[in-house]
């Protein structure tokens, strides 16, 4: 196998990842390899997240990171969202001017990769004015604009329709060697990545070749749904219930 | 509860008294409030000192309704200098505050220093720099800026707080502090923030005209000379003036003007006074302090301490009147919110019922219970009165509001079934929740009527000053403002805790 010669980028032997003192998944054991494409697949509430932010946590400025819920600034515009890819690499001064008035190297850059995102001619327009898909379009730019060796994505094509995803997931192949994406599609899945990590009750249920699985083995990932040919159900309880940190005005909270 | 569920009697009255529901428990709290005014309003001094007070009430109707607008004397002046003061004082108190609220989370001594500042009302800090700056703008911007800044610093403090987390996280390791902040925290909380400055600015428009009363030549003062000489055709006219500049408030105070405002404003608060450092200091390290406190004698400091007069009525009369104050409040608000709903009444009674909470709640409480007072005499009364229709009206308003958003479940309803089963469950605990959040203004502006000769706190402070006894004075100032601060903490314990509130506007 081609894959076993690859560096090893990080290894979990039997960790107990989760928030503080709450364990979401027990003695995990897990390797990532460069050059690895994985889906990450479970219901909500499987621990697919946490096991994201740990691996941003450990890969650090090797990885570019995709929120869930996209994680943008509605306020500000869409070139202001995608420049924060990188506000580590300006100086204090720089970051505050681009505010005023974007910077020109920068503004050329993120310029290119709209046009590429379906995004050109919306660089002015503060995100809150554009549609669901275009947000998630936009979250993506932001995490290209980092420019890093490693992709990661916590359901970064869940609003989109299903060619556009694939274009999606092309371009962040096409720009990292790496990538690490959560999803809920499970035919894209296995049509598009070359590894498949399956969380189920905070255990790693599946970890496999994508090209060594069935859609039926999948399924078992998702005992609510009734039957086994439906889609999984969507992401419901996350989309309808935001955390209260992400109100807009949650005064009252204890 | 759970007895009258499983017996098929009605309750009895104890056991329906004692139940558990969200609805029992506000209307217990509500009543043994509203017991506790009833039993002590014996102590308070509630006399009409006045002979004719239906006769005077006439003429200032009268004077309302046909102002002698020929009769002022340069009303541009004092309206220009009212805005001047309330624009800087407020510009002045972004400024000092903002830095405050970055640190307002980290550091107790900069919330205890902004929990002081607030405590003390814009009037007493005027009375105070009336002392060292004499008749000018700096007393005036200093008197707004001062408890303003302490104010900015709460509010934009927890306005910042609650901005989403998502996009503070989203960002790449090792973006500075800075940079994090101009972009994720400040563009999600700026709306709120711009909102509640401009808000503030409409309670420095109120304060500053209120400066009159010390002294200032703003709109107040003038206010002041005419109803005291009786002139209240020309008080009518001010007064009519004053609605003019609030109602106009959305025109003129546009953002765009306000720069403008600014320069302009600069001209009129000039002339600025020549400022004595050795005096200033004199009178902050020697004048404000009892004389035995400073050389450390301690017998000498408690003869000071129990020559000081009548503290304890003083203190008695200032919470007194700010519990009926409060509990005033509470039945004005009940009784007058419906008359603004959209679920009672036709177009004109609501109409008649929003000109009414608009009058009320536009005219500053000292104002008020200055026109009481003249009508009335010098007692409690005019105080009370002055609080619970200024303050009752402006929760009527808010809860008005509030109950236009429901759709009642069941259409068809009589009003009063309407008003009882569908509307007043659900704004009570709103209605509540607010009147809590009044309390602590209501106490502090308790405090300030002194100033008209009502026994308050306030009346001695005044005193103090005019009889240049500034240690007094300054003692009772640090008394009313710990009063203020036990009652805050007091009401946030006492306060609802199912209505959060989400909007800082209505402090």
């Amino acid at each position: 196998m081609v894959g076993e010669q690859r560096r090893l980028l990080i290894r979990f032997e039997g960790e107990d990842l989760g928030q503080g003192a709450h364990v979401v998944l027990p003695r995990l054991t897990l390797a990532l390899h460069e050059g690895e494409r994985v889906a990450l697949l479970g219901q909500s509430g499987a621990g697919k997240s946490t096991l994201l932010a740990e691996l941003r946590r450990r890969l650090g400025g090797q990885a570019a990171w995709c929120p869930q819920h996209h994680g943008l600034v509605p306020q500000l515009a869409v070139y202001h969202n995608v420049f924060m890819g990188r506000l580590p690499e300006h100086s204090a001064l720089a970051n505050l001017w681009n505010l005023v008035r974007p910077l020109r190297g920068p503004w050329r850059e993120v310029a290119a990769l709209c046009d590429e995102l379906g995004l050109a001619g919306l660089m002015r327009r503060p995100v809150g004015e554009l549609s669901g898909g275009q947000r998630q379009r936009v979250a993506i730019a932001r995490a290209l604009y980092q420019a890093r060796p490693l992709f990661l994505g916590d359901e970064p094509v869940a609003s989109v329709d299903p060619h556009q995803a694939l274009r999606l997931l092309d371009l962040i192949d096409s720009r990292h060697t790496t990538s690490v994406v959560a999803l809920h599609q499970r035919e894209l899945a296995l049509s598009h990545f070359d590894r498949v990590w399956g969380l189920r009750d905070g255990r790693l249920a599946i970890d496999a070749r994508a090209d060594a699985l069935t859609l039926a083995e999948l399924d078992a990932l998702y005992p609510d749904a009734a039957e086994p040919n439906r889609r999984p159900p969507p992401d419901g309880s996350d989309a309808a219930m935001p955390s209260p940190e992400a109100l807009p005005c949650a005064r009252g909270r204890p | 509860m759970s007895d009258a569920l499983v017996d098929s009697r009605p309750p009895s009255a104890r056991s329906w008294w004692r139940g558990g529901s969200p609805g029992l428990r506000l209307a217990r709290h509500s009543l043994g409030l509203v017991a506790l005014a009833v039993l002590l309003v014996p102590f308070a001094d509630l006399a009409i000192h006045t002979r004719d007070p239906w006769g005077e009430l006439g003429r200032m109707a009268a004077g309302l309704a046909w102002p002698a607008w020929g009769a002022l004397e340069s009303p541009f002046a004092a309206l220009g200098l009212t805005v001047a003061v309330a624009l800087w004082g407020t510009l002045a108190g972004v400024v000092l505050g903002f830095p405050l609220a970055l640190l307002f989370a980290r550091s107790r001594l900069v919330r205890a220093a902004c929990a002081f500042v607030r405590a003390i009302h814009e009037l007493f800090w005027a009375l105070l720099f009336l002392q060292v700056f004499g008749l000018s703008a700096l007393t005036a911007l200093a008197a707004l800026a001062i408890p303003y800044a302490g104010i900015f610093a709460k509010v934009y403090a927890e306005i910042l707080e609650q901005t989403p987390r998502a996009p503070r996280d989203a960002l790449p390791p090792g973006s500075g502090r800075l940079a994090r902040f101009v972009y994720a925290e400040l563009p999600l909380a700026w709306s709120q923030l711009a909102a509640y400055t401009r808000y503030r600015f409409e309670c420095g428009l109120r304060a500053s005209v209120l400066l009159g009363f010390v002294g200032l030549p703003t709109l107040g003062f003038h206010l002041e000379t005419a109803f005291r000489e009786g002139r209240y055709h020309e008080a009518g006219a001010l007064l009519w003036l004053f609605y003019l500049l609030i109602a106009s408030l959305p025109w003129w105070g546009h953002k765009r003007l306000i720069p403008l405002l600014l320069v302009g404003g600069v001209w009129l608060l000039g002339p600025w006074p020549s400022v004595d450092g050795a005096l200033l200091w004199r009178f902050v390290s020697e004048d404000i302090w009892p004389a035995a406190l400073l050389v450390g004698d301690w017998a000498g400091l408690f003869e000071w301490l129990a020559r000081v007069p009548a503290l304890g009525p003083a203190i008695g009369n200032t919470l007194l009147l700010g519990l009926l104050g409060s509990v005033g409040a509470l039945l004005v608000a009940l009784m007058l919110w419906p008359l603004a709903s959209r679920h009672f009444g036709n177009r004109a009674t609501r109409l008649a019922g929003h000109g009414v909470l608009i009058f009320l709640r536009s005219t500053p409480e000292l104002m008020l219970a200055f026109v009481f007072l003249l009508l009335l005499g010098p007692s409690l009364l005019p105080a009370w009165l002055a609080l619970a229709l200024h303050n009752g009206a402006l929760i009527a308003f808010l809860v008005a509001r509030h109950a236009d958003a429901i759709t009642p479940g069941m259409p068809g309803l009589t009003a009063s079934g309407r008003l009882a089963y569908e509307l007043l469950p659900r704004v009570y605990p709103g209605l509540l929740a607010l009147l809590y959040y009044r309390a602590e203004v209501i106490l502090r502006e308790t405090a300030i009527l002194g100033m008209l000769g009502v026994a308050t706190l306030g009346f001695y402070i005044e005193e103090g000053f005019d009889y240049l006894m500034f240690d007094v004075a300054f003692f009772l100032l640090l008394i009313t403002a710990a009063l203020n601060i036990a009652v805050d903490a007091l009401s946030r314990r006492l306060r609802p805790r199912e209505a959060p509130l989400d909007d800082p506007c209505v402090r």
